[in-house]
């Protein structure tokens, strides 16, 4: 018991030196590092399908939890992007049998540029509208990529998708992938840190709360948004461009609106208004679909009544009802501290920010 | 791609009874959106359950009235009242407590109707399609032969359009419903009892949709994953015609219909993609829709 007090006391003081979402960000990291000290294959692959779906998640997050814009098409960037390196180490394959290394690390880093030109197209028209409006001309732009994709034949090969991705020698070791995988969505986390804690990254989180007075204030609000919409589209696209090599093969439906809807679900899940709540609410996600779908073929009906339950009793995600109940220890420790016969509610409030919307005003 | 004058009349037919569908289905969806602002991204799940109910209500009177034609009718009407039932237990024990949440996860709820239903349906039906023949000979039309099955169907669906205009615009309890899509505040300080308004206009939504789905039956296959479809194009249609239109609803729901009729027969891979080109180019030109006024946008 007074073990169980003492330990909470360490990872409150931690989290109040480090913040929140910093605590569960090396947290999560520190866990995915290990992860694949587990034995057997089967979590090294779910693992990695939790990093690259986590990432995917993060850029969605950055449009929906940082501007405030919910995009029901974000699953054509990150199709776009496993299409472009797929396409390429089909062509490299072509030319030379096997895909070299500078080749593979070449066709994956092309996924970026062509998804943000793809976003810069459709995020052209998409920033023009806001609120439902934005959901569905990103939904109707995503479900176009898609049928095109799927109707396009001759270029993509429509719904059979493309087969025989294999990487170069080394990554084709699920582990070695998976750490590969890390690596590259480490960087990628780490550059989106830097994104979002940057003067741009708060102007994003005013656009979120008032797009009028932003505008008042000097920030182009269009311009703000494109530029946010391109960065999230290169970042799925990235997400996209490790998908194909891993599973070894590409198909629309990686395009489609419900791959779209995933990352919504795991970053509601997760906690939208947390940095890492995207990567939470995959890991979540990913794993559920993994291991359910082991044990019975109906895993959409139980994981809708996961989804049920969640959205019902866990309002803003798993990390915000975490984030609460810290708070209140945190609180009822500072009451206790001060032996204040004061009423809790009252009490020194928790020391840190809830989430990154407090930080922001 | 020779379109000659007969096909050109049968796919016009096939069109509008396909946009009266739609209308039906989207007409429920822009209702409930429009007094609730909960878009139910169910609707097409639940009008796919309403089908099934439908059928296999049909299933079970056959075997006592023995004619396919005489069973419809009251499957069809058995299924629409079952399903209005459901629609009122969802409300009440699920989608109410949404109300003071942000759309997202209203989404993400009905997201997870999507698959609970979907899931049920494989669960009670299995995985094959169902279909209904109903033994009616074509009528020869301008050339062409043409299954008098459309005309019930577009007659069902404009007596059900006229009928909800006729609820919306002459009756008392339609008014509250007109006038808690305009200020639901309001009509609470009117002493309506907006709880049981709101049931009752998510179970009528429902209940067109899976009547729409019963009349729907016999000219069209249903299987797992036709819900998908249909709900994007029911958006389109919502987002064509202009959130809270009726009017718009019922033109942009013929609009789609009719131009997926033609774009199958053209090019049978991009029929949807034409839709979206639709629902892009109206959203660039005219966000709130062709009917829909610029206020609510």
């Amino acid at each position: 018991m007074h073990a169980d007090r003492s330990q909470r006391r360490w990872i409150l003081r931690l989290i109040g030196r480090l913040g929140f979402a910093e605590t569960i960000t090396l947290g999560l990291g520190l866990l995915l590092l290990i992860l694949p000290l587990i034995p057997g294959k089967y979590v090294v692959v779910v693992g990695a399908e939790i990093i690259i779906l986590g990432l995917f998640a993060m850029s969605f997050n950055l449009l929906y939890g940082y501007m405030g814009e919910i995009s029901f098409g974000h699953a054509a960037f990150f199709g776009l992007g496993a299409y472009t390196t797929a396409l390429l180490m089909r062509f490299f394959q072509a030319g030379g049998g096997e895909v070299g290394y500078g080749q593979f690390l070449l066709a994956i880093l092309m996924a970026v540029p062509v998804s943000a030109l793809g976003s810069l197209l459709v995020g052209y028209f998409c920033v023009r509208l806001t609120g439902i409006y934005f959901a569905m001309l990103s939904l109707a732009f995503g479900e176009l990529f898609f049928y095109i994709v799927f109707s396009w034949y001759s270029f993509t090969k429509g719904d059979d998708g493309i087969q025989g991705l294999l990487p170069p020698p080394f990554f084709r070791d699920v582990t070695q992938y998976y750490y590969f995988s890390l690596l590259v969505v480490a960087i990628a986390m780490g550059t989106l840190w830097w994104i979002t804690n940057s003067p741009f990254g708060y102007s994003l989180r005013m656009l979120r709360e008032n797009k009028n007075r932003a505008a008042f204030l000097g920030i182009n609000v269009r311009t703000c948004m494109l530029v946010n919409f391109v960065i999230a589209g290169a970042f799925a696209g990235l997400a996209g461009a490790l998908w194909g090599p891993f599973q070894r093969s590409v198909s629309p439906h990686l395009l489609s609106c419900m791959n779209s809807g995933t990352a919504v679900f795991m970053t509601l899940i997760g906690g939208a208004k947390y940095f890492c709540g995207p990567v939470l609410g995959s890991m979540i996600y990913t794993a559920l679909n993994g291991y359910i779908t082991l044990y019975t073929v109906y895993w959409p009906l139980t994981i809708g009544l996961i989804i049920l339950l969640v959205v019902l009793f866990m309002p803003g995600g798993i990390l915000s009802v975490v984030d609460q109940w810290l708070r209140r220890a945190q609180t009822h420790r500072n009451a206790s501290a001060a032996e204040v016969a004061e009423d809790p509610k009252k009490g020194g409030g928790a020391s840190w920010p809830s989430g990154f919307s407090k930080s922001a005003g | 791609m020779g379109m000659d004058f007969g096909s050109f009349v049968l796919q016009l037919f096939s069109g509008l009874s396909r946009g009266m569908m739609l209308f039906l289905l989207s007409s429920g969806l822009s209702l409930i959106f429009g007094v609730m602002n909960i878009l139910n991204f169910a609707h097409a799940t639940l009008w796919l359950f309403g089908g099934y109910l439908t059928y296999s209500f049909m299933q079970a009177f056959v075997k006592s009235l023995g004619s396919q034609v005489l069973a419809l009718l009251p499957a069809i009407l058995l299924a629409t009242a079952v399903m209005f039932l459901l629609g009122l237990a969802l409300e009440r024990l699920i989608i109410r407590r949404m109300y003071p949440r942000e759309l997202p996860e209203q989404l993400l709820l009905t997201f997870a109707f999507i698959l609970i239903f979907g899931d049920l349906i494989k669960l009670i039906w299995g995985v094959e399609n169902r279909r209904i023949f109903l033994p009616i000979e074509p009528w020869e039309i301008l050339g062409s032969f043409i299954n008098p099955y459309f005309f019930v169907i577009i007659g069902a669906g404009g007596a059900v359009a006229l009928g909800l205009w006729w609820f919306l615009h002459r009756t008392r309890y339609g008014k509250i419903v007109r006038a808690a899509v305009f200020s639901r505040d309001m009509v609470s300080a009117l002493g309506i009892p907006i709880p049981v308004i709101y049931a009752g206009v998510f179970g009528l939504g429902i209940a067109i949709a899976a009547f729409s789905a019963g009349v729907f039956l016999p000219i069209m296959p249903i299987g797992l994953g036709v819900d998908m479809d249909l709900i994007i194009q029911c958006f389109a249609v919502v987002v064509i015609g202009g959130f809270g239109s009726i009017l718009g609803t019922f033109v942009a729901s013929l609009i789609v219909g009719v131009v997926y009729s033609y774009s199958i027969l053209i090019w049978p891979d991009g029929a949807l993609a034409i839709i979206f080109l639709i629902l892009v180019a109206v959203l660039i030109w005219r966000p709130w829709g062709l009917f829909g006024t610029e206020l609510r946008y």
